[in-house]
């Protein structure tokens, strides 16, 4: 069944020009193709067939194959232009024949460059890393879902013309075994990872040569490859720092690489042109690709959420998973509570703004204010044990994507938070602020000491206090600032009130006092079952993405309801208090899987900020940190 | 550039007719075209170019548009296929008319291009036209030679080929020209004898005007030669008038133009020579993408639309701007100054997510339109913008204004007191790292040159910054003398400041100067100090709660703008170019008011400033900003009006805000004035109740320390009496007066509120005429007494005088009707 059906995978090539070939100068060949691929993926699970870039290593890969890729687009290039259609001569008998140069970078036979059916193009260029933060169960989990050739190492052979006719012979039962394997392999939720699909073995490459080519990751310590991807249809859709999925054709050859090679310096004089890039702009601009291969973008598919378990579409075409989700939405939350109460050490009050932290997320702009944002300052933090630490590691396990600044001193001093644009290698030098949207950012305050900020120490800090209240990061451009708006969760970890600005403060009160942290975390983690861990990770995307709205009769209710409370005291409640009452009030509801807000959910959500200010009220006896 | 060595790789030349025509007639058109004053217009600039560093003629492409028509077209359609030929007739027009060198290459540059074109619009359509694009340089790269023609030296039979022509490749003759030799590789290159270029690569980028958001800015590299190299800078906006062009492969262009590079190109496919080539590329293996370049031969300032650098360029007229911008943007700015609402309208566009606090949005209106600068005879010159400063309870959306102000204005900084220093405001003298040379770093205040710099939590600034800015707040220029450097910089810009009061809320009790944390000379330079308290009544709570909620529910509708902001962007920068004069009137009417405020000012001693000259150089710079709003040349009195108001507003409610009705004002219909009213209609029937406590003889209350929550009323629509705080000051003052003379004759000498109440009507008595009259001052003078009672404690109420024995017998268990009062012994007369 599969060597016909696979071939627009292996050689998508083909595809392509036998489409150009029939298009009989009709110009919308181009969608016609996309279309294709299009249909071929809608067939159930066809996508898992298409490997990824991200769990097969590269020098597994066809070049010229169909591939995917979820990414982030952390740069782009400016824009290039190529021979889209072009002229080739036989040299044998001086035939001439039109060949198309799109989704392609090279073109191995003699081209007649003053041929007049020239057609000059234009395609676009996105430097792409791995979705940064990206937790390693949400790695795994895509990885298992793919149905690619992955086959464990030892039978790997690099041959891929006779590697892929083998497989062919067992396509149907190698996935079957392959999947239990990693399931298996899963469950026990540790991280070791099988080498077939583990992208980190492409570290072995590029940790050799990373000392002279960065390959501009936001995050340090971060792994994969990073790609060029060409874009050839609607570039301007796409935004700087969207995560999306890439369906493409995969361009490794080695002549992209060695531009950086041939430099002489004599001729540079004579031939300015030919130093019309620095090297360091080359370096960065072409690096060599067995490295970052270049990915020639058929279609991509923006993700909506970075959820594995989840189907990437819109949820309004999954109603009937989302449906059943809901039904048992309440005891998942239930559970949930009960989890987080254990982690935050017996804390109830603090675990139900936990989850109400985690499912927030900015779902609209309203001139300078977002709207939904949530970041949580946790006070009173346990310090003397490595209690972040482990609290970090149980977010790590819930949310798809997660980074946890130490906010120590030298950290703030030293660490590159903003990113900024290097006019010499033209390109845009990441930072740790460059995520992706709803990835959770754990800063930890409890590591800061007293001592000097220098500069970039105050920057960092003004940076993170931006993020916070307005969920933008001004990119430094040199010459000015761009504001890029964003979207990331913030939790604040901190032993008094963080200095750092927050939405909402809930002081810590732990009911227990675990003599040994170490323990009381690792008996607690064997304990949750993976199946178990997977709900509550559905559960979090999905109340993150319902939809919600106040009917008018809810909304004359808590009018009125401020109104009453301004009568009766007018320090109790504040334009501000109101505002966050009502991101609380939503996001109560959502997470209890309501849509609307209900009377009874807008009495809780005051009832528990009533709970959390009397908290506050009691610290700020204790701590002289108030404005 | 002969056409004779051009073909000396691909043999047969075409012969370009239409190149050779443009040739002709950009000669004749040289020739002929004629100043007004009929004298031939680039006579004397081709005769310049005999100086051997000139040997660019720059044309202005308007002039030729009027010569002929069709000739600019051409030019514009198949710029590149054409220079070369424009060049060879200035050359031949230069020749002309006086002696130059045979050898000399000459150049010609197109000025004044009509349209314009962004980076991001460049497409491969464009390739080859004339265009001008702007940019913002970010990379210039050092001037190096270029070789335009070279003279080869055959190593064989070392003949000379003369004149090979170099086009961004380097280029060896193919083949010798002696007949004989079949020499193909070996040549030499004879600089002497070479003819080069000055060439300089820069790179642009996209303005932050015209990038869409949450994208990249694009960057092109511009290649520019001869006279145009080095007139750009890191840093500067600049526009390019040339033709984008695509590097190395120039196959495309060759085929539209004349131009052959067939023999670099011949090179490039055997693929044995010059190149050093990888085993791949020697197989035919290419890469089938091009780099783009800008081909500029011509550099200019840009010249600013509203995002430029130039906001308030000094040469910039309300013609020019006018323009600058398109038909429909013209057309939308006029309708808008049509508008009648026009004032109000762009207000409530502005700031639509905030709520109420119209006469801040107002304020920062005028302060985005400005204040004509003006220098006096001696030279000093005093500066138009318009400083505001906001203060005012936490949480009640100060930053926002900021914020929005930042995202509305060009050129505006937002920076936070608390984290900026003095030489992060001003300039700062820091050594270069690499030079180890002194370098003057700009501060927020610099950077804002021009425009608006917003700084929030002012109060926290230190003192000594605080003062540091002094001198940018209003001579507009900061000096440094540090570390060798001594400059002077402008800074021109209008500050927007936000301060908290000192302990965390507005003491209305309390003058403005004690309740923010700044130093007089620094508040007298602000215009306009507007004070946002975070009010409690009805009306506003209802509205404030609507808005939120609104916000909360995407009610899309919720945020209604009548102009969108790039529309009111356009309108500010055209008003801004109005140097609106004062009539004579409006002079009249200028002086008036200001001769009120400082009768005001002498009767009140609460006044948080003195009203000084410089509060009527803000009237007026205010009432320039309202003239230029209406876009109108001249400074009326309707302008002063709303000036004055505006001022009234901000310093004198300040002041007297406890119960006082400017009875010369109609317009009372904001926030502060629905309070008042409460609080007033409180006093005629609010004598029950809570208020009891704060009566008790017991608790000697201090004055200061009077909370705001006296203001908590219902927002009775009935219209209360309304009374000038000094009015009021002055009855406080004869009772107290009159009670402590009365204890000073007499220990047991408290008085019964009746006795003082028909006390002061007889004092009165000469002013009353009618029995109403009578009544109302008699109702007057009670509201006065509660007021003095229970908000502000001048007066304590002896109500159970039993406990305390002081009062007469009959009356001890009841709570009075007629207590006895006495003059709090903490209560101090003023002045």
């Amino acid at each position: 069944m599969m060597p016909s059906s696979h071939d627009w995978i292996n050689n998508p090539m083909g595809v392509v020009e036998g489409m150009f070939a029939q298009r009989n100068s009709n110009p919308q060949w181009g969608s016609k193709v996309v279309e294709y691929f299009k249909d071929k993926l809608k067939e159930k699970e066809a996508h898992t067939w298409v490997p990824s870039l991200n769990d097969v290593p590269l020098h597994y890969l066809k070049p010229d194959s169909l591939v995917k890729f979820r990414c982030l687009i952390q740069d782009m290039f400016d824009p290039e232009f190529y021979m889209g259609v072009y002229e080739t001569v036989e040299p044998s008998n001086n035939a001439k024949v039109l060949k198309c140069g799109k989704y392609k970078d090279v073109t191995e036979c003699g081209v007649d460059l003053i041929s007049r059916n020239t057609v000059t193009s234009e395609r676009q260029t996105f430097y792409c890393v791995p979705v940064p933060g990206e937790s390693q169960w949400a790695k795994d989990s895509y990885a298992c879902s793919s149905q690619a050739r992955v086959v464990p190492s030892t039978s790997y052979v690099p041959s891929r013309q006779k590697r892929s006719y083998e497989e062919d012979d067992d396509m149907d039962t190698q996935p079957q075994k392959q999947r239990e394997l990693h399931i298996e392999h899963h469950g026990n939720g540790d991280s070791k990872r099988q080498e077939t699909e583990a992208p980190s073995s492409q570290t072995t490459t590029p940790s050799d040569c990373s000392s002279h080519l960065d390959l501009n990751f936001p995050l340090p310590g971060e792994r994969g490859p990073a790609c060029l991807v060409k874009v050839y249809e609607e570039s301007d859709s796409f935004k700087l720092n969207d995560t999306i999925e890439v369906y493409g054709i995969l361009s490794m050859s080695p002549v992209l690489s060695g531009v950086a090679e041939e430099k002489d310096l004599a001729s540079s004089l004579l031939d300015p042109v030919e130093s019309m890039e620095t090297v360091e702009e080359q370096r960065a601009h072409s690096p060599p690709a067995s490295l970052v291969p270049r990915l020639h973008m058929l279609f991509a598919k923006r993700l909506q959420h970075n959820n594995p378990l989840l189907p990437s579409a819109p949820l309004e075409d999954n109603s009937t998973v989302f449906s059943s989700f809901l039904s048992e939405i309440t005891s998942v939350r239930a559970d949930l509570l009960a989890y987080l109460t254990h982690i935050l050490l017996g804390d109830g009050l603090a675990a139900e703004y936990l989850i109400l932290h985690l499912i927030s997320s900015v779902y609209s702009r309203r001139d300078v204010l977002p709207l939904g944002k949530f970041s949580l300052n946790l006070s009173g933090c346990p310090t003397t044990s490595p209690y972040t630490d482990k609290l970090y590691t149980i977010i790590q396990q819930l949310v798809p994507c997660s980074y946890r600044l130490g906010m120590s001193l030298q950290n703030m001093n030293s660490l590159r938070l903003v990113p900024r644009k290097d006019y010499v290698a033209n390109r845009l030098v990441s930072g740790a602020l460059q995520l992706s949207n709803n990835t959770s950012l754990f800063l930890d305050e409890t590591q800061l000491e007293q001592g000097q900020l220098d500069t970039s120490g105050v920057r960092n800090v003004t940076a993170l206090g931006n993020l916070i209240s307005w969920q933008k990061v001004d990119y430094d451009f040199n010459y000015h600032k761009m504001e890029f708006p964003c979207n990331i969760n913030v939790l604040i970890s901190s032993e008094g009130r963080s200095l750092l600005p927050s939405d909402c403060q809930v002081h810590l009160q732990p009911q227990v006092t675990p003599s040994n942290m170490e323990e009381y975390f690792s008996t607690f983690l064997l304990a949750q079952m993976s199946s178990q861990l997977n709900r509550y990770r559905v559960y979090l995307t999905v109340a993150r993405t319902l939809d919600y709205s106040i009917s008018d009769e809810v909304t004359k209710a808590v009018e009125d309801d401020f109104v009453d409370m301004r009568k009766d005291d007018p320090q109790s409640i504040s334009a501000e208090d109101l505002h966050r009452l009502l991101v609380v009030a939503r996001l109560l509801s959502l997470s209890l899987g309501q849509t609307t807000l209900s009377r009874d959910c807008w009495m809780r959500a005051k009832h528990l900020e009533v709970l959390r200010t009397s908290r506050t009220e009691q610290q700020k006896s204790v701590n002289g940190n108030e404005p | 550039m002969e056409p004779s060595v051009e073909n000396s790789g691909s043999g047969v030349q075409v012969k370009d007719g239409l190149a050779e025509k443009c040739q002709k007639l950009f000669l004749e058109f040289l020739e002929e075209f004629q100043n007004p004053n009929g004298e031939i217009l680039y006579l004397p600039d081709a005769e310049e170019l005999i100086r051997p560093e000139r040997n660019t003629l720059v044309v202005n492409f308007t002039n030729i548009e009027h010569f002929n028509q069709q000739l600019a077209t051409t030019i514009q359609e198949d710029y590149y296929r054409v220079y070369p030929y424009m060049c060879r007739a200035v050359r031949h027009f230069a020749r002309d008319h006086g002696n130059i060198p045979p050898s000399k290459e000459f150049y010609v540059a197109f000025s004044d291009f009509p349209t314009k074109q962004k980076i991001r619009e460049l497409s491969t359509a464009r390739i080859g036209t004339l265009l001008r694009i702007s940019g913002q340089v970010v990379r210039t790269h050092p001037v190096h030679p270029e070789l335009v023609s070279g003279t080869f030296l055959c190593l064989d039979c070392q003949s000379v080929v003369k004149d090979v022509e170099q086009q961004f490749k380097y280029t060896q003759p193919s083949i010798c020209k002696n007949p004989v030799c079949s020499n193909r590789m070996r040549f030499m290159l004879d600089t002497n004898k070479s003819r080069f270029v000055d060439f300089q690569k820069v790179r642009i980028q996209e303005t932050q005007a015209e990038l869409p958001r949450g994208s990249i800015p694009r960057s092109v590299e511009v290649v520019l030669r001869a006279e145009a190299v080095e007139s750009a800078q890191a840093g500067d906006r600049c526009d390019f008038t040339g033709a984008l062009i695509v590097v190395p492969d120039v196959s495309v262009l060759a085929i539209a133009g004349t131009r052959s590079e067939t023999s670099s190109r011949v090179t490039g496919r055997e693929g044995f020579q010059a190149e050093g080539i990888q085993g791949l590329k020697a197989l035919g293996v290419r890469d089938l993408s091009y780099k783009l370049a800008f081909l500029a031969c011509y550099v200019a300032p840009t010249n600013p639309r509203f995002g430029g650098k130039e906001l308030r360029q000094e040469d910039q007229t309300a013609e020019s701007v006018k323009n600058q911008m398109t038909v429909q943007e013209w057309e939308k700015v006029f309708e808008m100054s049509q508008d009648k609402n026009l004032y109000h309208n762009i207000c409530s566009s502005l700031f639509p997510t905030i709520h109420g606090n119209d006469e801040i949005k107002r304020g920062i209106l005028l302060m985005l339109f400005g204040g004509v600068g003006k220098t006096t005879m001696e030279g000093t010159s005093l500066r138009g913008d318009i400083n505001v400063c906001i203060v005012g309870d936490p949480s009640t959306s100060k930053s926002q204004f900021l914020k929005h102000v930042e995202d509305f204005a060009p050129r505006a900084v937002y920076t936070s007191g608390k984290g900026s220093s003095a030489a992060g405001l001003t300039a700062a003298v820091v050594r270069d790292e690499e030079s180890h040379e002194f370098v003057i770093e700009a501060g927020a205040l610099m950077l804002a040159d021009n425009g608006v710099c917003c700084i929030d939590e002012f109060d926290k600034m230190d003192l000594k910054d605080q003062v540091a800015i002094h001198e940018a707040m209003e001579q507009q220029t900061i000096s440094i003398t540090k570390a060798g450097v001594k400059a002077t910089l402008n800074a021109r810009t209008s500050i927007l400041a936000a301060a908290n009061p000192i302990d965390g809320r507005y003491n209305r009790s309390k003058s403005l100067k004690q309740n923010v944390n700044m130093s007089a000379p620094i508040m007298s330079r602000f215009d306009l100090f507007f004070i946002l308290v975070d009010e409690c009544n009805e009306v506003t709570d209802y509205a404030i709660a609507r808005r939120i909620v609104d916000l909360h529910c995407r009610n899309i509708e919720s945020v209604q703008r009548v102009y969108a902001t790039d529309e009111i962007q356009r309108y500010i920068l055209f008003a801004r170019q109005f140097q609106p004069k004062i009539t004579h009137e409006a002079q009249e009417f200028v002086v008036d008011q200001y001769k009120r405020l400082r009768q005001r000012d002498a009767g009140s001693s609460k006044s948080s400033w003195r009203i000084t000259v410089r509060q009527l150089e803000s009237m007026l710079r205010l009432s320039e900003a309202m003239a230029r709003l209406y876009c109108s040349d001249e400074v009326h009195p309707k302008h002063v009006k709303e000036a004055f108001r505006l001022l009234n507003k901000s310093i004198i409610r300040v002041d007297s805000p406890d119960i006082s009705f400017d009875q010369d004002q109609p317009d009372s219909q904001d926030i502060t004035d629905h309070d008042m009213l409460g609080a007033e209609s409180q006093g005629t029937n609010g004598t029950s109740g809570t208020e009891g406590t704060n009566g008790h003889p017991g608790k000697a209350v201090d004055v200061d320390q009077q909370p705001i929550r006296s203001e908590k009323s219902i927002a009775a629509a009935q219209p209360a009496f309304k009374m000038t705080f000094s009015e009021y000051r002055r009855i406080s003052n004869l009772l107290v007066l009159h009670m402590q003379k009365l204890e000073d004759l007499d220990d047991e000498g408290s008085l019964k509120k009746s006795e003082l109440i028909n006390w002061y009507l007889q004092e009165m008595e000469g002013e009353i005429d009618t029995e109403a009259e009578l009544i109302a001052k008699k109702s007057l003078i009670e509201k006065v007494l509660h007021r003095l009672i229970h908000y502000d404690h001048i007066i304590i109420e002896l109500t159970k005088t039993g406990l305390k024995k002081v009062g007469g017998e009959g009356e001890e268990p009841r709570t009075e009707e007629d207590p006895l009062l006495v003059v709090n012994p903490n209560y101090m007369l003023d002045d």
